[in-house]
């Protein structure tokens, strides 16, 4: 496992050093593309769709921060969309269930209430972070605390970042035996980059689940008898935090509401504390980057999702929106599945597209 | 919940589907014990009738709690586990109608049929006890899974069955009184379908799952 975290660390670390050999005109380029905010929403969704993995896309992010392509003010918003993105996995998932009415129903609710939550948390914190930058800043504390230097210019060595760029030097190296275009051994170094990500995280995330089966089952069957909850959430935390995959959390859960033996009241803390969880990923990201804006970026995501808990849960009333709203949903999908497609197709690439092309 | 997640213990979900079973076997023994008893030998059913409500409701939470394991089950371990996980929702009925028949007795007694005091009550007392202590051989034969003991288990059983029906049959022609023949017809019919059930959970160690509750001649031949 820990070789597999390395690997992950190595791709990070060669992902950034990519883009860096990709040259300025390049990452100018990609970042005029992103750099209204709510272009880099609509990307954040868009790449998370396509790579099915909130994990990969934020590594990626952190990966362009730390190499110093993209700002953490243009980063923030791809990460909350990033939020949004990974959702489609239990959207996916449900639709299992389609051909029994109810069961389709019951597990619908319970993959759209993470949209519906994600979207909310965008809604509310999108624009006080554009306004006030309250989650980069907040976050630049945080760093400043762990690392105890200013974090926009910051530079530091850590041992881990020094561990990963030896097997980057040798991949360039062996790039630059081939190719002598900077361009052409930038895209390699990014492709071995995202391989590394891809693969590493695959492994990871079927290992882990394999391993801890049996004890997230054990977590399940206490939650069924116990309910949900601050307890629920933190499961649903420790859950992803070790398969390093929100989705796996939330796939599990999607059935056990379809069959009815879990309610959604009871799976929607699960499914809040799988959305802290998974920030562990950019985290750990983090690490192997030059800048320590990659850890900022990283905070931020944490701290998007915790706060996005804590401006919907505490309040019963505002808690019941979310469900509500998923449950609304899933009556009218359940007898119209048109609606579902739409949904699916809409929320997850048409409107991202189209966001994209309107304010990119 | 979170402190679930860090314990070790016997948590995978057939392993909670076994012993759930087994605790459904075991009620379902004393069930028919007492339901017997206040039929054959002369039980107060206003004291049985408590004791045997209790067991089928210790019964029938047993059997939600085995679904939802299985569920549970399930949505973790993906695919992996489909034909197990199958062949538990299938037997837990059999095990659950067990249950049932032993309900289905006491209700014959609690109608006012006493059979302690009747000519063919050793008879039938017979039955009840070899009976009873199939109900636990069949438990034991499932969690070791053996395979010999259950085809032997099957073609002993299938025997049994025709017993029954024979027995059924003679009551059909006889010139006893309904009021004689019919708490007995019933009787057999019921020792009838929980050696059926029995037969049906055990068809889960010697069949494929496609095959549960029929029986290849090949493969339950002792």
């Amino acid at each position: 496992m820990i070789g597999l975290l390395y690997l992950f660390l190595v791709g990070v670390s060669s992902l950034e050093a990519g883009i860096k050999a990709l040259g300025a005109d390049f990452q100018v380029g990609l970042l005029e593309r992103v750099d209204h905010p709510l272009a880099g929403l609509f990307a954040g969704v868009l790449a998370t769709v396509l790579v099915q993995s909130s994990s990969v896309s934020t590594a990626t992010i952190v990966g362009l921060v730390g190499a110093g392509t993209l700002s953490v003010d243009a980063a923030v918003p791809m990460i909350m969309g990033a939020n949004i993105g990974t959702t489609v996995t239990s959207t996916l998932a449900s639709m299992g269930h389609v051909r029994r009415g109810d069961e389709f129903r019951r597990a619908f609710a319970a993959a759209t209430v993470h949209d519906i939550f994600n979207v909310m948390a965008v809604i509310v914190f999108l624009p006080i972070q554009l306004k006030t930058e309250f989650l980069s800043r907040s976050a630049e504390m945080i760093a400043d605390l762990l690392g105890g230097s200013s974090v926009r210019g910051g530079k530091p060595n850590s041992p881990i970042k020094q561990m990963v760029k030896e097997p980057v030097a040798w991949a360039k190296h062996a790039f630059e035996s081939i190719t002598d275009s900077d361009q052409l051994i930038g895209f390699l170094l990014i492709a071995f980059g995202l391989v590394l990500i891809f693969g590493a995280l695959a492994v990871i995330t079927k290992n882990m689940r394999l391993l801890i089966a049996e004890r997230i089952e054990l977590a399940m069957n206490s939650l069924i008898s116990r309910g949900g909850g601050l307890p629920g959430m933190a499961a649903g935390l420790v859950m992803t935090v070790a398969v390093q995959s929100s989705s796996i959390t939330t796939s599990i859960l999607v059935p056990m509401v379809g069959a009815g033996v879990l309610t959604l009241r009871n799976a929607f803390p699960v499914t809040l504390g799988a959305n802290v969880g998974t920030t562990v990923t950019a985290l750990l990201a983090s690490l192997a980057v030059d800048l320590r804006a990659g850890l900022v970026v990283a905070l931020t995501h944490t701290l998007f999702n915790f706060f996005g808990i804590l401006a919907i849960y505490p309040v019963p009333a505002i808690r019941r929106i979310p469900i509500r709203l998923a449950e609304g949903l899933a009556e009218r999908a359940a007898k119209n599945y048109l609606l579902v497609g739409a949904y699916t197709v809409g929320v997850f690439m048409l409107v991202p597209m189209i966001g994209i092309l309107l304010f990119g | 919940m979170v402190f679930s997640f860090f314990r070790r213990g016997d948590t995978d979900g057939l392993e909670v589907a076994e012993g759930k079973l087994i605790q459904m076997l075991a009620d379902d023994r004393h069930s028919f014990d007492v339901a017997t008893s206040a039929l054959l030998t002369g039980a107060d059913t206003s004291i049985v009738g408590p004791d045997l409500r209790a067991s089928d409701a210790r019964v029938n939470k047993a059997e939600r709690e085995l679904r939802q394991a299985l569920v549970v089950h399930a949505s973790v371990h993906g695919t992996s586990r489909t034909a197990s996980i199958l062949v538990y929702m299938s037997v837990v009925k059999d095990v659950e109608r067990i249950g049932d028949y032993a309900k289905n007795i006491y209700d014959v007694a609690a109608q006012g049929v006493d059979l302690s005091t009747a000519p063919d009550r050793d008879q039938l007392i017979q039955y009840r006890d070899r009976i009873s202590s199939m109900i636990s051989e069949a438990s034991t034969i499932f969690t070791d899974d053996d395979r010999e003991r259950a085809a032997r288990f099957i073609s002993e059983a299938d025997a049994l069955l025709d017993e029954f029906d024979g027995h059924v049959s003679e009551l059909i022609t006889a010139e006893e009184p309904g009021r004689e023949a019919v708490p007995r017809a019933l009787l057999f019919r019921y020792y009838k379908r929980i050696v059926a059930h029995l037969m049906n959970l055990l068809s889960a160690v010697v069949m494929p799952l496609d095959r549960l509750d029929y029986f290849d001649e090949d493969r339950v031949r002792p």
